[in-house]
């Protein structure tokens, strides 16, 4: 029927537009409790005393929950953290204490009259304070911490993980090169920013079962992660996530859940609602990683990279989450998509006392590729070679090998040159890249290239299950989590087209139930399409195989001689004979009564190939399935006198692959420029001189709004990636990753100053000039 | 959400609201008049604010009054800014209400709460400023009317339980040339870094000023300044030389790069002004 490839209408948009669309706050139950947490208002404190009485005082209070009597330490990767402080407090916003009360207001009184009086330490303010020799230590006894990854924290130190690669001989690096340029380049954490904050319901039934409802974007990690910290059999636990209201990774992170779960036991399994204000959700729930880096890049006078070496300090936060992945994500793609043959990469993740930060889109990539892309564009300049042509020269292809030395070849390596080639046209680069347009404005164009692998278990699956029903229509079940970025209608798209089937007799529900929905890995990574894609082709060909075996019977031929399209299952050579699905998907019954076959169920499943662990000394091994690439670039408008600025043109161009729903895939490309441009311009959390983030409410902590977004120009480049389902590529987070090198390129030549730190407000523009502007 | 309880109340009268304030006043209740609640509300929610009573003013007679009549403009105080926007019964004022905050916050946000509310900005009280706006104000001994100025100094300097009911401004300032300029530290809708409303009477110009110091203000010393001799650049830096007291630091900017902004919205309304020879209305 030819739905790929075709902007189908989302399966979610009805719900969605009319507002019907229910999020997990959105369920109300009579019997309904509501619990909520007293924060800590310090950095760094010795928990002195806690006195919970004047809680208690408050009407409607059943329950008061405190660090000590929850002795554990959780963690996806590295269990550091116990869901109640213990002891003490590492960030400004951990929760001390958990109230359950009848009502909201109930809860959260109680929970601000609680009483904690504490003992000040010493404050880790930043990832290079607490790399500095005698740094007071965020964790003391980080040996003493389960370890379920390959991460290896350092005792009596705050390095929670570090991850090297070293490849090539950097002695013959920087001897074959001429030029080195270096930088040291930064930024602070800031935050996801979704328009739901998280909420949890929790509830024990009478036999012992653990019911969630939460917008997790990890429903199928929970119930290991129960297991694993509660001793609570995964079995017994049941989450059910429905639509989310957007996560970018901050949903990954299972933190709410463990809280519901310690309210709803203290109050004999009756259901407890949590709900994270704004302020909660900013600063108390994990947050964006922030950065310091020193880079050194060395190039031929022909401008030919040749040697690169790498730091980075990851500001973590007061516990490891995915930090400790994510600083070695951004090591085995450190060099962005150039060939570099020599490069040497320190990176660090370390603990501080700000909020701990976990997965953000792009995972560790927009980071990295600040780095690189600022180094690049310095190159440019000191060699007079236009960036983007010095981009194009060093562009990397298959036969050479990544920084960890998997070899890339032409399905898992996207076509790097050509999507730089593209945004160069998109964004008109040949009409010049700086141009006076006032007596004190200047328009100026930057651009970065990127790309990106998984990193994501060397064993991520997903499966699939297709159900009929009596018209003959089809469901789907997977478990992936919809958050907005519509994978299931692209679900529907695969299917109907296997079944040559019209997209409006494909269903799929938007929910997920862990005990009903086979298992989808996460929702993160940009590899949905990818995992539960494949799984759903292979279940529609099951069940394809199903439907001619029970139709052979019923048509009297055999099976490899009937076709399935259009409701139909048919004889190939003469379409006539044959007889619509309704009749054979639940077995076929003859004129007399008899039946044969039986229900068709199809199956599938996928599981990620040939990804390995990484050598601990050199990074060296296969980090993911494929690299999705692209190169965006930007115009802005610069204010010479007060430094503000104007986003006028953006352009992206990602290598996907191949499009399966051209709306759904711009869209997505389009958020992420989007994201990348709020992040990369103004997005940032202000710390006190002790760790304290002073401004956790969108009042003070601002977002690109609507409306100051410049024109977005989106293509796409489609080299088969030929494991992925019809040849695409992940894209979710990859409009994202290039936008704020580029915004900082742009800026840099506008402003005629080199721009380091991120988020570029004007001051700090101002500044970089000496603060002399006339 | 606000987690403590407090009681709301719609007096019908001035005399009335006047009343329950005192009342409630003495009864330790921290009353508030409440108009469009925004900061209230918001400010409850963080527990930055309490109160056990508000008294909302919005319904009582006179609190929404707007007309022209033959020497003044009255505006009252419980008209929304979007209300005072649309109206433009005084562009310099629409312009500066126009820039407060966010559209829906300003369906919300009244002429009086923005004036005598908590947040230091109160923008609205630039163009009123200005312009020599009296203000009616209902007290425990009736009702009273005085120059802004004699009641504004940093915030409104009102009696106990004393309520802003209209806000009378000349004519003239209507038909004036006007500048407002609003700078922020990105965003469109932030707070600002500095904020100018500035009109032209009688050849002279007259300017107040917000987010440069932690309240608004209007200096004699510094208006002088930019009405005396010499060049735009040496008038400005006269002006700032004369500021009140040091620009203030926070979150959005240091205090130099403040005062850079100023002196950039000073030389760009002076400049611009001097351009086109005084007849115009200019909003940046």
């Amino acid at each position: 029927m030819g739905v790929i490839g075709k902007s189908v209408t989302r399966k979610d948009a009805g719900e969605k537009v009319t507002g019907a669309a229910r999020y997990v706050n959105d369920r109300h139950l009579p019997r309904l409790l509501h619990a909520k947490y007293t924060i800590s208002p310090h950095a760094h404190a010795r928990i002195k005393s806690i006195d919970t009485a004047p809680a208690w005082q408050v009407p409607g209070v059943r329950a008061v929950i405190l660090g000590e009597q929850v002795p554990i330490l959780t963690g996806p990767i590295l269990a550091d953290r116990p869901p109640l402080a213990i002891g003490k407090v590492r960030y400004a916003g951990e929760p001390v204490a958990l109230i359950v009360a009848d009502e909201e207001h109930q809860a959260e009184l109680a929970a601000s009259r609680l009483v904690v009086e504490y003992e000040l330490l010493p404050v880790v303010n930043g990832p290079l304070e607490a790399f500095a020799d005698n740094a007071p230590l965020v964790h003391e006894d980080i040996e003493s911490y389960h370890n379920h990854g390959d991460v290896y924290p350092q005792p009596g130190t705050n390095i929670a993980n570090l991850f090297k690669i070293r490849k090539g001989d950097m002695a013959q690096g920087w001897a074959t090169g001429d030029v080195v340029v270096e930088a040291a380049l930064g930024f602070p954490q800031s935050d996801h920013a979704a328009i739901e904050t998280r909420c949890v319901q929790a509830e024990v039934t009478a036999d012992g079962q653990v019911i969630l409802h939460t917008p997790s974007q990890a429903p199928y990690e929970i119930p290991e992660q129960f297991e694993r910290f509660f001793g609570v059999p995964a079995g017994q636990v049941v989450v059910h996530t429905p639509l989310v209201g957007g996560g970018f990774g901050g949903k990954g992170a299972v933190q709410l859940e463990f809280l519901a779960y310690l309210a709803t036991k203290a109050v004999d399994g009756r259901p407890v609602q949590l709900l994270n204000s704004r302020e909660r959700d900013l600063i108390s729930s994990p947050v964006h990683i922030g950065l310091e880096a020193r880079v050194r890049l060395g190039a031929t006078c022909e401008g030919k990279f040749t040697a690169l070496e790498i730091f980075y300090w990851f500001d973590g936060g007061a516990y490891s989450q995915m930090g400790v992945v994510m600083n070695k994500a951004a090591g085995i793609d450190c060099t962005g998509p150039y060939r570099v043959d020599h490069v040497h990469v320190d990176s660090y993740c370390m603990y501080t006392n700000h909020p701990y930060s976990t997965s953000f889109r792009g995972f560790g990539h927009p980071e990295m590729t600040f780095v690189i892309e600022r180094a690049v564009d310095l190159l440019a300049k000191r060699l007079g070679i236009d960036p983007l042509v010095l981009r194009a020269m060093n562009a990397i292809q298959p036969g050479d090998t990544s920084p960890t030395r998997a070899l890339l070849d032409y399905s898992n390596l996207g076509d790097v040159s050509a999507c730089i080639e593209r945004v160069g046209e998109l964004i008109r680069w040949d009409e010049g890249v700086r141009q006076e347009v006032g007596p004190h404005k200047v328009r100026a164009k930057g651009m970065a290239a990127l790309w990106k692998t998984s990193t994501s278990a060397t064993d991520a699956g997903a499966s699939a299950v297709l159900t009929f029903n009596r018209d003959g229509s089809a469901n789907i079940s997977v478990g992936v989590v919809e958050i907005g970025q519509g994978t299931r209608t692209v679900m529907a798209q695969l299917v109907a087209e296997r079944l040559h089937e019209s997209i409006d007799r494909v269903h799929v529900s938007l929910d997920v139930n862990t005990r009903k929905d086979p298992e989808h890995w996460k929702t993160v990574a940009s590899s949905s399409v990818m995992l539960s894609g494949r799984a759903v082709l292979q279940a529609a060909d099951d069940a394809i195989r199903q439907i001619k075996e029970i139709g052979a019977v019923a048509l009297r031929a055999a099976p490899d001689d009937l076709a399935v399209a259009r409701g139909r299952v048919f004889l190939r050579s003469n379409p006539a004979i044959g007889m619509p699905l309704e009749k054979v998907v639940h077995g076929y019954r003859f004129p007399n009564g008899n039946a044969i076959g039986g229900h068709v169920v199809g199956h599938g499943h996928y599981l990620m190939h040939r990804v390995t662990r990484l050598e601990h000394e050199t990074g060296q091994g296969k980090p993911g399935p494929e690299w999705t690439v692209g190169a965006e670039a930007i115009e802005v408008e610069l204010d010479l006198r007060d430094c503000t600025y104007r986003l006028v043109r953006a352009a992206a161009v990602i290598d996907a692959g191949r499009v399966l729903h051209p709306h759904l895939a711009t869209g997505q490309v389009m958020g992420g420029m989007h994201m990348g441009l709020s992040f990369g311009s103004r997005e940032h959390f202000v710390y006190s001189e002790r760790g304290v983030v002073l401004n956790p409410q969108f009042r003070s902590y601002k977002l690109l709004h609507y409306g100051e977004h410049p024109e977005y120009l989106v293509d796409f480049v489609e080299r088969p990636y030929l494991e992925g389902p019809l040849g695409a590529r992940g894209v979710g987070e990859y409009g994202l990753i290039g936008m704020p090198a580029a915004l900082a390129n742009a800026l840099s030549v506008a402003a005629g100053v080199e721009l380091y730190r991120l988020p570029l407000l004007p001051e700090q523009i101002w500044r970089a000039r000496g603060g002399d502007v006339r | 959400m606000i987690s403590f309880d407090f009681d709301y109340e719609r007096p019908g009268s001035l005399v009335e609201a006047v009343q329950l304030f005192l009342q409630a006043e003495e009864q330790g209740r921290l009353p508030l008049y409440f108009g469009g609640g925004t900061e209230i509300i918001t400010l409850a929610r963080i527990e930055e604010l309490y109160t056990e009573a508000v008294l909302d003013v919005k319904c009582i007679p006179g609190m929404r009054a707007l007309q022209v009549t033959g020497e003044r403009i009255v505006t009252g105080a419980a008209l929304s800014l979007n209300e005072v926007v649309q109206a433009n019964v005084y562009p310099l004022l629409s312009a500066t209400a126009g820039k407060i905050a966010d559209h829906n916050s300003r369906n919300k946000i009244t002429l009086g709460g923005n004036l005598c509310g908590r947040i230091i900005y109160r923008e609205a009280v630039l163009p009123l400023l200005v312009a020599d706006s009296e203000v009616v104000l209902a007290g425990p001994s009736g009702l009273r009317i005085v120059p802004l100025r004699s009641v504004f100094d940093r915030t409104m300097r009102l009696e106990k339980g004393e309520l802003l009911v209209q806000i009378h401004t000349p004519v003239e300032a209507a038909t004036a040339s006007y500048a407002h300029v609003r700078k922020n530290q990105l965003e469109e809708i932030d707070y600002p870094l500095v904020t100018v409303s500035a009109l032209w009477l009688s050849g002279r110009i007259r300017m107040a000023v917000s987010g440069l110091l932690p309240y608004p203000f209007r200096s004699e010393e510094v208006e002088a300044a930019l009405n005396g001799d010499g060049s735009v650049e040496a008038r400005v830096e006269e002006a700032v030389r004369r500021l009140p007291e040091p620009v203030m630091a926070d979150i959005r900017a240091s205090s130099a790069y403040r005062e850079h902004v100023f002196r950039v919205v000073l030389m760009e309304i002076l400049e611009a002004w001097e351009a086109e020879g005084g007849e115009w209305g200019h909003e940046g």
